[in-house]
């Protein structure tokens, strides 16, 4: 139960940093961006994905157009903002430092 | 062959099955409430059907079909994640990452396979069972449902909780008020899908094929209800086991307390209908004696249903949850229910007649003289007892008591004083009630009651008589003044004392009880004692002395 607690928060804040990180490369469809985040096998059901990316949004950090599909409703199609650039690249010093971090932490470690 | 319906959603519409479209309902329902919480509920949620919206019209533009069904269901609703994964923030179960990743999206997973994924997750979330929903459920009800639903919610068969609330009704019937308020609370499991989440079944596909699989099963015997399989699979819980054991004792205790006063009031009506129709029996139920005979028998036919019937259905509703009896036909039960509400219209007629007859009160006072004597004694003469050898008694008499004329000793005696020159007499107040003041008065006039004066014996018949037909009972009561000069000395029999003891405390002069008879003697004051303080009666008498050669 412990194990799991510290799991779900660590996966937590990953998420966040690699959806950022999806986003920022091009404009992404939701279900592309867990098509991605499979593919990193980080899995996450849908659910979970919608209302972190309204939060993202509702900060600023994200904007959304929307889309006609040829299958269906017209999609929201997420983009990433200046502000969420300027987010994400303090995300990636934090993440080089926790990076570091661990691995001097794990180095010597026998079990 | 299925029944479809047509849904809208985000303005797109679907055909879809009835079985699939109860998943979908509580899976929506479920995500709603999940997210209500937040601030952002609308949009996620709009996110979310959109996204459901449109993995739907990729099934139906991809394959050759027009219609939704229950795999198509499960599939998007595994790909969308059940509010369970939501809280763990990350599909995050090792074994089913790492090992055998599912490609939920795969239009070729079989449902078993779905389910079989879905299910460690949902004992994973929650320690045995689905979350359990407190409804009432509309297949296994008596009233309304709430008995069952509360089963289903503890994991106990309803009967038990049934006989709990039918128990708690005998308790001043807060029964009966718990059970309306939870009535108004719980709502009713309308859906399959309601009814599942009732009984903490997860809203999947196997537990849908089950669901509909036993009610085709239960649609041949309309009448048995699933009171035995609940409790095989579903987990019991410590409150249901408890609640159980409540249960069947309070049943036992209920069913007993419940018999044995419908024996009683079965003992009551069958002794109180023997005592109007003449014979003396000990039981008697008092009020209807009040009541002219015919009117009485039909009171008391009134009160025995207005009070059994009731008594009567909770034994048999206990009968029927503890024994599985048959459900009483609508006609007999209808029946029931006339008789009982004209029963009680019945028994407040009566009753309130029969204190309208209580209106009025008059009195009667009649003065009569007593020959002088210088000591009186006072006995009592039990007119229950008809000693044949005395010609005194007038045939007349014999014949009422004979006939049942009803014998009242609402009888009080006091002796009073009066001055020793004038002449003892004795006064009678004759009070009786009435509707009206007219009646009170005829009915003050009947009661028959005379003291007879036999030298210097005063004798004080036991009781009195309703000299008239009118023998019903109106509050007829008697008070005897007997008043006596002062210095008269009076001998009372003991079989008189209770009746004046208003007067004298016979006790005060003899403390033991083994007396035949006490002397006193009349004093300014009031009776005196004679025998018992010698010193104390001397004293009196001389004073007495003292205040009539005064006078």
């Amino acid at each position: 139960m412990v194990a799991e607690n510290t799991q779900v928060q660590m996966r937590k804040g990953i998420l966040e940093y690699c959806i950022l990180s999806i986003i920022s490369r091009k404009e992404i469809y939701a279900s592309d961006i867990i098509a991605e985040l499979k593919k990193a096998e980080l899995l996450i059901v849908e659910g979970t994905l919608y209302p972190l990316l309204t939060r993202l949004k509702n900060n600023g950090l994200l904007s959304y157009n929307w889309k006609e599909s040829t299958s269906g409703p017209p999609r929201k199609y997420y983009e990433i903002t200046e502000e969420g650039q300027d987010v994400l690249k303090k995300l990636d010093v934090t993440w080089k430092e926790l990076l570091f971090a661990v691995e001097t932490s794990l180095e010597h470690r026998t079990i | 062959m299925n029944k479809t319906i047509i849904i809208n959603i985000n303005s797109i519409v679907f055909h879809i099955e009835e079985d699939a479209y109860e998943i979908l309902r509580s899976y929506m329902i479920d995500i709603k409430r999940h997210f209500g919480r937040s601030e952002d509920s609308k949009e996620i949620l709009e996110d979310i059907e959109n996204r459901i919206a449109e993995m739907f019209s990729e099934r139906i533009h991809s394959g050759k079909k027009e219609v939704i069904g229950i795999v198509d269901v499960n599939q998007v609703i595994a790909q969308m994640g059940r509010v369970s994964d939501f809280e763990a923030g990350i599909l995050e179960d090792e074994s089913t990452t790492t090992k055998d990743p599912i490609d939920y999206s795969a239009e070729k997973a079989s449902s078993e396979h779905v389910d079989q994924a879905a299910e460690p997750k949902i004992s994973a979330a929650n320690a045995s069972y689905f979350a359990k929903k407190l409804m009432r459920d509309p297949d296994d009800k008596m009233l309304g449902g709430v008995a069952s639903g509360l089963g289903h919610y503890f994991g106990i068969e309803s009967k038990w909780v049934r006989v709990i609330f039918l128990a708690f009704f005998l308790f001043a019937g807060s029964g009966a008020m718990l059970y309306v308020v939870l009535w108004m609370v719980m709502p009713l499991a309308s859906s399959r899908a309601d009814r599942m989440a009732m009984r903490g079944e997860a809203p999947n596909l196997e537990n849908f094929k089950k669901s509909f699989e036993k009610e085709i099963d239960e649609f041949p015997a309309l009448n048995s209800r699933d009171t035995g399989g609940r409790a095989k699979h579903t987990v019991e819980s410590v409150i249901g086991r408890i609640l159980r054991v409540i249960g069947r004792i309070l049943g036992v205790f209920a069913l007993s307390i419940i018999s044995i006063s419908l024996i009683g009031f079965f003992i009551v009506f069958v002794f109180s209908w023997l005592n109007l129709s003449g014979f003396h029996t000990d039981i008697m139920f008092p009020p209807l004696l009040n009541m002219e005979t015919r009117e009485a028998y039909f009171a008391l036919m009134a009160g025995f249903l207005a009070i059994s019937i009731p008594f009567m259905s909770l034994f048999y509703l206990l009968l029927r949850v503890l024994f599985n009896a048959p459900k009483m036909n609508n006609y007999a039960s209808l029946t029931l229910l006339t008789m009982w509400c004209l029963s009680i219209i019945a028994v407040i007629y009566f009753s309130i007649s029969t204190s309208h007859d209580f209106r009025e009160t008059s009195t009667i006072k009649v003065e009569k003289p007593l020959q002088p004597a210088t000591s009186f004694v006072l006995s009592e003469r039990d007119v229950r007892v008809i000693d044949a050898s005395d010609e005194d008694r007038s045939k007349g008499r014999i014949k009422a008591i004979d006939e049942g004329y009803s014998l009242r000793d609402d009888l009080a005696i006091t002796i009073e004083s009066i001055d020793s020159l004038e002449k003892p007499f004795i006064q009678y107040n004759y009070t009786a009630k009435g509707r009206t003041f007219k009646q009170a008065s005829d009915n003050a006039s009947d009661i028959a009651y005379k003291v007879k004066q036999d030298g210097r014996n005063l004798i004080f018949d036991s009781h009195f008589l309703f000299s008239t037909d009118k023998k019903v009972y109106r509050d007829q009561r008697i008070d005897v003044k007997v008043f006596l000069p002062v210095g008269t000395s009076v001998t009372i029999m003991n079989n008189m004392d209770y009746k004046v003891r208003n007067s004298v405390w016979i006790h005060d002069c003899y403390p033991g009880i083994n007396h035949k008879s006490t002397e006193w003697i009349m004093t300014k004051n009031g009776l005196k004692c004679a025998t018992a303080n010698p010193e104390e009666q001397k004293d009196e008498k001389n004073e007495e002395e003292g205040v009539t050669s005064e006078s």
